[in-house]
């Protein structure tokens, strides 16, 4: 509608990402570089769909199983990737480890594995958030606005960013929890996320009906929080594992600034989403 | 209690040269950007005429056969002016006339930032209304414009000043490219990105003469080079331990993996290993006067490590092209300038291919510098980002964009 509305719809959007970013990634130029390969293998991935679905489109916008079967598919698809990312950044790992052991510096800490986790999801969020939100964004700095007829109570612009905001969470903790599970090797925490993706895809779905956003962008939200308070509780028991393994420990513990620095790093952004 | 700080982790400072580098790209395509939206959303301009468009005029009633025959002698025209002025600049790089060489950058850079720097502004004052007069303007504009040069061409000013203005005039250069007709804009990128891959590569090519001929007389090259400020160490007597490195580097020939464990500063060693030297060299291309100015740009270069003598040797690697001692990289302004006409073509679309295009310039510039570090030797920087970027551009346009717009218009996400 302004300049200041579209501002505002893309900050809905990407406002939490972008404190994790400040707050987080942009001070290690390595989580900024994860961030940029991981929002690059999605929309690689977005692109290699949209190929295949390209012959079938535009579909018919009054019966709603062609779409289910369109996000089952992709949703599949950009969890078969997320488990090539994961091979991939096992190597990667194993590279730096052999690295700091050549130049005498520590190994990766869990914290560290913890925050490239961390950037990569917070890639695939600001992917989905940037093309599936902000792209469609130009009209908004304009004098107008926009409505979907069947979403008919708010702009179009308004339901998108939230969507988005919702999805950013969910990519974002995901990561966190899928490549835990995939390194304990903990089959909940695998199952855990491609089922909370494909239930999230499926939502949106409610979508289609006539006023449907009012119950399924809530129920969104709830797959989201649901998201993050897995991953919270997972990252707390690790951490507390992970303490307990060293003799650093009594230190950690009785030591606040140390606690602080734990909390910091990790535990605040979370909440902070 | 005794503080338990643990020692800095591995993460901290990995891969902080190539972030250095990427800011300035990142802000040259993002001002670009934001020029291209503000200012051609207003009203079409028209098509400035200029060397660029001498062979064929784009009209909006031309079929696609002819807008595309037309595109292509028009970028064949371009490629062979730049070659022949590339020549005429190694021949005067020959002839030691560095000095007419560098009397010369800095009037092309007083002459992007003056001419072309007042046009935009005074496109921006049209369009924003700004309340500024004649005399105020020429004199804030005549000192931005000498400052520029003063700043790009005497090494005694704030790094952060030389920075800033080598952005503005390949923003101002990239912006100028923007405003060619469109199907000469995409077949020009792609013919420059192979004339730089010719050019570097070949044995006849003239940036690799260029190149070579520096090199052999420890100089440096008169080029307008974008350098990243150089990663500062932390640990004590870093200095002196670096300069070691490279001379033993030198004698012994050891590989990256040994040099590293001589030292334990992370930040030189990273730079060891991703062949810090870059030297870049400048492409003058002569245009007409009134309408343009000179064009530079230069390829991603390494700096050769082996030479004759180690002590020559060493002082090529501390003094010469490069910031030999500490390692930072050295991007052509060429370089940002084509990556930055990339972006706000795609921008003159959508903002969709925007993002695409950005995060394609991004990879290919990632994937250039670990090739540097592969093969150590002179690289171009145009090919694999432009490929990528024409590439992702095309297939967002036609692929991408249809499957968003359907999904989101009907609030279906994943």
């Amino acid at each position: 509608m302004t300049v200041a509305a579209g501002i505002g719809y893309a900050l809905v959007a990407l406002g939490p990402s972008l404190s994790l970013f400040i707050a987080v990634i942009s001070k290690k130029p390595f989580l900024i570089l994860t961030l940029l390969s991981s929002t690059l293998v999605w929309l690689i991935s977005l692109i290699i769909l949209s190929g295949i679905w390209r012959a079938f489109l535009p579909l018919n916008s009054t019966t709603w199983w062609p779409f289910a079967i369109l996000i089952f598919t992709s949703i599949a698809f950009q969890e078969g990737l997320r488990l090539l990312f994961w091979k991939v950044y096992k190597r990667l790992e194993d590279i730096l480890d052999a690295f700091a052991d050549r130049v005498s510096k520590p190994r990766l800490y869990l914290t560290d594995k913890m925050q490239i986790a961390l950037a990569g999801g917070l890639g695939h969020g600001v992917a989905h958030a940037v093309f599936f939100c902000l792209s469609l964004l130009t009209p908004a700095f304009g004098p107008a606005t926009y409505f979907v007829d069947r979403c008919s109570q708010i702009p179009f612009f308004l339901v998108s960013a939230i969507i988005a905001l919702a999805f950013v969470t969910v990519h974002t903790f995901s990561m966190v929890i899928a490549f835990n599970g995939y390194a304990e090797g903990n089959k909940v925490d695998q199952l855990f996320v491609p089922s909370v993706h494909l239930a999230a895809g499926m939502m949106t779905l409610i979508n289609f009906a006539y006023g449907g956003c009012i119950i399924g962008i809530p129920l969104l939200f709830l797959m989201a929080i649901l998201t993050v308070m897995h991953c919270g509780r997972m990252v707390w028991r690790r951490l507390g594992e992970n303490q307990r393994q060293f003799a650093t420990t009594k230190t950690i513990l009785s030591n606040p600034r140390l606690a602080a620095y734990y909390m910091r790093m990790f535990v605040m952004p979370i909440v902070v989403v | 209690m005794a503080q338990n700080q643990r020692p800095k982790s591995l993460l901290d400072s990995l891969g902080e040269e190539i972030i250095r580098i990427l800011t300035p790209v990142s802000i040259c395509m993002l001002l670009v950007v934001l020029l291209v939206s503000i200012l051609n959303s207003s009203s079409s301009l028209s098509v400035t005429s200029s060397i660029a468009t001498i062979a064929y005029s784009e009209t909006g009633s031309d079929s696609s056969w002819d807008k595309f025959i037309g595109a292509l002698l028009n970028s064949l025209v371009f490629v062979a002016v730049v070659t022949v002025a590339t020549f005429i600049l190694v021949l005067f790089f020959y002839l030691k006339c560095s000095k007419f060489l560098k009397i010369y950058m800095g009037f092309s850079s007083f002459v992007v930032l003056g001419f072309m720097g007042g046009e935009i502004a005074l496109f921006l004052i049209e369009e924003f209304s700004v309340p500024v007069d004649c005399i105020t303007f020429l004199v804030l504009l005549f000192n931005f414009a000498v400052i520029g040069v003063l700043a790009v061409f005497m090494s005694k000013m704030p790094i952060i000043v030389t920075q800033g203005y080598l952005v503005l005039i390949g923003m101002l250069v990239a912006y100028w490219f923007t405003l060619l007709p469109e199907w000469t804009t995409w077949v020009l990128l792609v013919a420059l990105a192979l004339y730089d891959l010719a050019a570097v590569l070949l044995p006849v090519g003239p940036l690799r003469l260029l190149v070579e001929l520096a090199m052999s007389r420890d100089e440096d090259i008169p080029a307008l080079v974008y350098e990243a400020r150089p990663v500062t160490h932390h640990d004590s007597a870093s200095r002196p331990v670096q300069r070691r490195i490279w001379r033993e580097r030198q004698n012994a020939r050891l590989d990256s993996e040994d040099s590293s464990s001589l030292n334990s500063d992370l930040n030189s060693t990273v730079s060891i290993v991703q062949s810090s030297h870059n030297g870049a060299r400048a492409r003058v291309e002569e245009g007409q006067v009134s309408e343009r100015d000179a064009e530079l740009s230069a390829p991603l270069i390494d700096h050769r490590m082996d030479a004759q003598d180690g002590m020559s040797t060493e002082s090529l690697m501390l003094e010469g092209m490069g910031l030999g001692s500490s390692g930072a990289i050295k991007l052509g302004l060429g370089d940002f300038i084509f990556y930055s006409v990339l972006v706000g073509r795609a921008a003159m679309y959508d903002f969709m291919t925007v993002y695409a295009c950005y995060l394609a310039i991004v990879a290919g510039l990632g994937i250039t510098l670990m090739l540097l570090a592969l093969y150590q030797k002179a690289l171009p920087a145009l090919p694999v980002s432009i490929a990528l970027g024409v590439l992702f551009y095309f297939l967002t346009r036609f692929l991408l964009e249809v499957f968003i717009v359907q999904c989101s218009l009907n609030l279906l996400m994943f």
